[in-house]
């Protein structure tokens, strides 16, 4: 019995030696497109983030020890704008992540129409975030905008706004239209968790005298955690690297109440061509980055016990 | 250094003084040349050149090269980049090893791009100097740069202009446009008292405030920097008067509050519509207002900036050449180019006929203006004999502006305007942060 157990395991074990080698030949084309597209770009930029590079790009120029992150961090417009990214990754992330879930656990339920919906829910997700940026410029606008017209049928405000050229609602203007296409790919993702679900779990809890909300708290999130995990981690990365839509809505203004730390990357590399300093900049924005999504992953991540 | 193609290095030392009052005896010298075809065909038949070009009316734009292509025997292989995102997209061309031979560029690029090594001093090619002297003069200083090299072609040119209404400002009592800022603020006034909440547009967006700087500096009779590009325009009190005008302008709603966001074709809209009297833009938005065909737009006009005694900026882009261009393929991408910033081998000016006719645009020579395919193509309701003055006698370049480090202080006047506008700063506060700026820029460490 224990040696036949002994032997079973072994073929297991050879089985699965085989298997992993066969696993990882298989994926080798992806391993090395994403070594190729990812990891050495990131190298690079690192390594660069420590030299004075010449604008034309060709060499590496003179190495200038740790003077690009220096002057990064004696500078207050960095220190502004890497808060003011946080910001918005944070408006961004809790607003996709809220309309998301909801979306996702309205289209779960069976109802009239939920088919086209699901299909609609694609929409914004296929547009590129310029044209989304185009969009929401057109739709925020303070004299013909729709926002402002339903705003003021529903009594929310008096007289036409223009959120756009107010520096206090310019950050939520645009954030709002990123979320809009954010949380489309959100949704889709959590419902596509939520499918999973075997609904007798839910119909056993009600039986049970759970209410909607315990229902909601003690089975249905902790069923989402994986895809939440997943889905605030893309949120904190596309949170931070917003580019498109506020250049599309208001180039980084009024003043520098748009400003993030994607445009002064952009400024640095094709502005100033001083790559050193953008470089150094790209490794602050991904370190953020990088901490916003541990912070996540710490939170978020639980590993399933089977 | 660039080699020649013809040799000669004669002139490569020279500064720009010297090289353009060289021109003239160089132009007339070359004068024959250029009517008996500056490169034989056969000469430079059978190349591929890579021209790059951002999106404004593309297929003009390849009805241009098929015509310079069918008639050298040359092939062209076109490339479009979004006119957003052009910079970046033509800079990773370059340091990616795939630089185009003859692409667009932003005028103040064109410098820093010689200067990188990415596009070629055209000193030396046959016919560049009677182009350059064939140019208005005050044009010169965009294509030629301090120490004398030509760094680039115009691709086309404009200069700032004052769209209005003729009945909003005849309503308000005024017999004519104005002819001071502070004039322009006193009509907007009472245009507004009139009932026209907004009476002025402008394209005061972060990215483009820059070129309304110089307008309006320009406009107040400042001069914003001194021959060696160095700032003076802070040290000048009417600097201030101008800013303070500025801020005046948006604090006191004689312009939309949107205007920090608003794009050309909003503005073109309102003008179109009647919900504005003014709009300060390049002279050819005259022609979006009239053909879009609003219910104002028969009563829109143009004027100069500030009247008959004022100076307005003129501005334009430029094609370059690559600098890894050589041999027979640089004979045939330099007369591709001179076909298109220049004259064709007939000594016509087709390119610059055929966007007159399509959307109004200028080459920055004296005789473009008297052509008569011009005169034929270009708009009816335009007056061209102003826009010809405005050039010649009421426009300046602010040669500053294609300097090697300016893109970086444009890059940090958006910010410093906007907060003049919302009124986060006053006049002097602004002019010595704009001051600032320019150092900045100047030393490569703005973030």
């Amino acid at each position: 019995m224990i040696l036949k157990s002994r032997t079973a395991r072994g073929e297991e074990s050879k089985r699965s030696v085989s298997n992993g080698r066969f696993g990882f030949y298989l994926a080798l084309p992806s391993i090395l497109v994403l070594l190729i597209l990812l990891a050495i770009p990131a190298v690079l930029t690192i390594f660069q983030s420590f030299f004075i590079v010449p604008p034309d790009g060709v060499g590496i120029g003179e190495f200038a020890k740790g003077d690009n992150y220096l002057f990064l961090f004696k500078n207050e417009i960095f220190w502004a704008t890497s808060l003011r990214s946080i910001w918005f990754a944070l408006i961004f992330i809790v607003g996709s992540t809220v309309i998301g879930m909801a979306a996702a656990l309205l289209l779960n339920e069976k109802f009239f129409g939920r088919i086209v919906l699901r299909g609609l829910l694609v929409l914004p997700w296929a547009c590129p975030w310029l044209i989304v940026g185009i969009i929401w410029k057109w739709f925020a606008d303070g004299n013909i905008g729709l926002l402002n017209g339903v705003l003021l049928r529903l009594n929310l405000i008096t007289e036409y706004k223009d959120f756009l050229s107010d520096p206090s609602w310019a950050i939520w203007m645009t954030a709002i239209a990123a979320t809009w296409r954010q949380s489309c790919l959100v949704a889709l993702l959590l419902l596509a968790g939520l499918q999973t679900m075997p609904r007798e779990i839910w119909d056993a809890a009600s039986v049970d005298g759970a209410g909607i909300f315990q229902r909601f708290r003690h089975i249905t999130l902790p069923w989402l955690r994986p895809a939440l995990t997943v889905v605030t981690v893309l949120n904190v990365i596309y949170g931070l690297m917003q580019f498109d839509v506020i250049f599309a809505m208001t180039q980084g203004g009024p003043g520098s109440s748009t400003t993030l730390l994607s445009f002064l990357i952009y400024r640095q590399f094709f502005i100033f061509t001083n790559f050193g300093i953008g470089s150094a900049l790209a490794v602050a924005l991904a370190l953020i980055a990088l901490v916003g999504g541990l912070i996540a992953v710490k939170t978020l991540y639980r590993k399933i016990e089977v | 250094m660039e080699s020649t193609e013809n040799g000669s290095s004669s002139n490569l030392n020279m500064d720009r003084r010297t090289l353009l009052k060289s021109m003239g005896v160089a132009g007339l010298a070359s004068a024959p040349l250029l009517n008996t075809g500056m490169m034989s065909a056969a000469e430079a038949a059978g190349q591929t050149i890579n021209f790059t070009a951002w999106e404004y009316q593309p297929d003009t734009i390849k009805s241009l090269v098929a015509t310079w292509s069918k008639r050298t025997k040359n092939k062209v292989n076109i490339s479009f980049i979004p006119n957003v995102g052009y910079t970046a997209g033509i800079q990773a061309r370059q340091r990616g090893g795939k630089p185009a031979d003859v692409f667009y560029n932003f005028a103040y690029n064109s410098q820093k791009f010689v200067n990188q090594g990415w596009a070629a001093d055209l000193r030396g090619l046959r016919g560049a100097d009677k182009m350059v002297n064939e140019m208005f003069p005050s044009a010169r200083s965009r294509f030629v740069a301090e120490n004398g090299a030509i760094v680039s072609a115009p691709y086309f040119s404009a200069v700032h202009m004052l769209q209005y209404n003729k009945k909003m400002v005849a309503a308000a009592g005024f017999n004519g446009t104005p002819n001071s800022l502070q004039e322009t603020y006193d009509q907007c006034k009472k245009i507004k008292a009139n009932g026209v909440e907004s009476p002025y547009v402008a394209y005061w967006v972060k990215d483009f405030v820059e070129e309304y700087l110089h307008v309006y500096l320009l406009a107040g009779n400042v001069t914003p920097f001194d021959k060696k590009g160095d700032p003076i325009f802070m040290d000048d009190p009417k600097t201030l008067d101008v800013l303070n005008w500025w801020q005046a302008m948006y604090q006191d709603g004689m312009t939309p509050k949107s205007v920090l966001t608003d794009d050309p074709g909003k503005h073109t809209s309102s003008m179109a519509n009647g919900e504005a009297a003014f709009y300060a833009l390049h002279h050819y938005f005259l022609r979006d207002i009239v053909e879009s065909k609003g219910p104002s737009s028969g009563d829109i006009s143009q004027a100069k900036i500030v009247g008959t005694g004022g100076k307005t900026l003129q501005m334009g882009e430029v094609i370059q050449l690559g600098s890894k261009v050589s041999g027979a393929k640089k004979k045939a991408a330099w007369d591709f180019m001179k076909t298109y910033g220049y004259k064709d081998n007939k000594g016509q000016f087709t390119t610059f006929q055929k966007w007159a006719a399509s959307g109004a645009l200028c080459a920055p020579y004296p005789k473009f203006f008297t052509d008569p395919k011009v005169v034929a193509a270009f708009p009816k309701y335009m007056d061209l004999s102003l826009i010809r003055d405005t050039f010649q006698n009421a426009s300046d370049i602010v040669p500053a502006r294609t300097l090697p480090w300016y893109q970086g202080f444009q890059a940090q006047c958006g910010t410093i305007i906007h907060d003049l506008l919302l009124g986060n700063s006053n006049a002097r506060a602004t002019a010595n942060a704009l001051a600032i700026a320019c150092k900045t820029a100047k030393s490569g460490s703005g973030l």
